[in-house]
């Protein structure tokens, strides 16, 4: 099935730029499990360029998730370094900022308060930060639910609070596991379109789990497909879409040939 | 916001909420017409069960002696004194074990091993070891007290989501900050039940202390009003001790519900 687009997964960034944010080197995870060790990731070398918005993609078990941990300094690799320009990553950053498959809301916390938490956490006087704090819950769509609680939101809004709260720290990177995985379809659709303008006008690098291909192709520059057993790199595509897009890209055909190249990609794993 | 198979328009919900607070006042002076027409009808004899007016005469002229005021004093100090020494130790001892993984697995056999012990059995113990006076009754109450709070204390810790410590961790939070800002305050609807639970657990440990041995106390009264076989006075002591029961659970609900706004398990 010969495909010029498609790069093939040896040495696939052997020549990664300058401008490489994130880079791993040859990452490894082994996990000790009771019925025996399992390899969530072999030899995995990726690179993300400054101000791309990068895909991992892939089935269950394909270590999209272990190796988004990694990066983040959230989990150690078995072997190999994951490196943020250039310096191993030992522990999370700063510079970079995390969001969950849930909003991860504290309950006792207004909207106002919780997207302050990381403030307090630094060390920040929740004060400094708090003009910063309100303009971008006006940005993600909240201005009239600042002093609301999680529980009075629904679940889009939630994570347009976590959302909030991870873009007034200004993060030169995002990381994002199945962010709006729990979401509607409709809520999830609309949940991209905003999240793209965003990080598209703060120049954000965008790091973003997801299984599913048409939301990974949409709002991506390069989608990085994985497979399991053992969890690795199959490929990784570019995506030359026009920017900015809108949902009228999907009547692309370029789109529909690039869902169909990832999900060759994936070969057998679907 | 409730899911939609929850909504209930107001109006239906308000007289819903009138025809059970209605049907429960009506099952309580079912209670005390049965109470009070049992034992005058003969059906049940008036020394073993009194009917309830003469229980509330006792209980007004109980209340007037000059000795009774000595003797609530007595137990309530117990109470408070076992309820405040107990919860703060089940907190204190929750939290070390439940942040201190090595701590809980080397201990965690004897609390479930202490826990299955019926503590009752201590009280005569209690009283050899600090006499008969308001100590061993205190020990008694902190020693049952405590346990509903270690428990719900380390079920609560450790039912903290992982994501939530997560999002601390990609924060660089320090462990106490982990703690204080996030795992303690989502234990605390669980803890609170557990201290709820203390405070009539307090109650039963000093009264039992009372019993086996004291020369002063409501239990003492109690047991004293039993043996002279005043039966109706002995009723009067125990809606006593019910009130102070019934106090203690409902101002800590109150507080529960003015501090712990956020718990999900409430519907209104």
């Amino acid at each position: 099935m010969p495909n010029p687009k498609l790069q093939l997964v040896e040495a696939p960034f052997a020549g990664a730029s300058d401008q490489s944010v994130i880079q791993t080197r040859s990452i490894s995870k082994i996990f000790s499990l009771p019925e025996g060790p399992v390899t969530a990731l072999k030899d995995v070398n990726i690179s993300v360029d400054k101000g791309d918005f990068v895909s991992f993609v892939g089935p269950s078990g394909c270590g999209k998730s272990t190796l988004l941990n990694i990066i983040a300094g959230l989990l150690p690799p078995t072997s190999g370094t994951a490196e943020l320009y250039g310096d191993a990553i030992t522990a999370p950053s700063r510079r970079m900022g995390f969001m969950f498959q849930t909003a991860v809301l504290l309950p006792w916390r207004t909207v106002e308060a919780n997207v302050l938490l990381p403030a307090e956490v630094y060390g920040l006087d929740p004060k400094s930060v708090r003009d910063k704090a309100h303009s971008v819950i006006e940005a993600v769509g909240l201005k009239d639910f600042i002093k609301a609680y999680p529980k009075q939101l629904s679940g889009g809004m939630q994570q347009r609070v976590a959302l909030a709260r991870v873009l007034t720290y200004e993060p030169e990177i995002l990381l994002m596991d199945e962010p709006f995985g729990a979401l509607d379809e409709f809520t999830r659709e609309a949940m991209n379109l905003e999240l793209m303008r965003i990080t598209q006008k703060a120049g954000i690098t965008c790091i973003f789990v997801t299984h599913n291909i048409t939301e990974a192709v949409f709002l991506s520059d390069k989608v990085v497909v994985m497979t399991p057993r053992p969890g690795k790199v199959s490929g990784v595509l570019d995506v030359p879409l026009p920017r900015p897009r809108e949902i009228d890209t999907m009547k692309d055909p370029a789109f529909a040939d690039l869902i169909f190249d990832v999900r060759s990609l994936l070969g057998r794993h679907i | 916001m409730k899911h939609p198979d929850q909504w209930t328009d107001s109006a239906t919900q308000r007289r819903q909420d009138w025809y059970f607070r209605l049907g429960a006042i009506g099952i309580g002076l079912v209670i005390l017409a049965l109470w009070e027409l049992l034992p005058a009808t003969g059906l049940v004899n008036p020394i073993i069960l009194p009917p309830f007016s003469k229980v509330a005469v006792a209980l007004y002229t109980l209340m007037q002696q000059p000795f009774f005021p000595g003797h609530l004093a007595v137990t309530f100090n117990e109470i408070m004194i076992g309820f405040v020494i107990g919860t703060l130790l089940g907190l204190g001892i929750g939290i070390s074990l439940a942040v201190w993984p090595s701590a809980k697995r080397l201990t965690y056999p004897f609390v479930v091993g202490f826990q299955a012990i019926p503590k009752i059995v201590f009280a005569p113990l209690f009283i050899a070891w600090f006499g008969f006076g308001q100590t061993s009754k205190i020990v008694m109450a902190v020693v049952i007290a405590f346990f509903p709070v270690l428990i719900n204390t380390m079920v609560g810790l450790e039912s903290v989501p992982s994501d939530a410590r997560k999002l601390m961790r990609s924060l660089k939070a320090t462990p106490l900050q982990i703690f204080w800002k996030v795992s303690f305050l989502h234990a605390l609807p669980i803890i609170f039940a557990g201290i709820q639970a203390a405070f009539t657990f307090a109650v039963i440990g000093a009264i039992v202390g009372e019993f086996v041995g004291s020369q002063e106390g409501l239990g003492y009264l109690l047991n004293l009003y039993n043996f002279q076989l005043r039966i109706d006075r002995a009723f009067a002591v125990i809606v006593i001790l019910a009130s102070i029961g019934a106090a203690g659970f409902f101002i800590l609900e109150w507080l529960d519900r003015k501090f712990i706004f956020w718990r999900e398990d409430r519907s209104h």
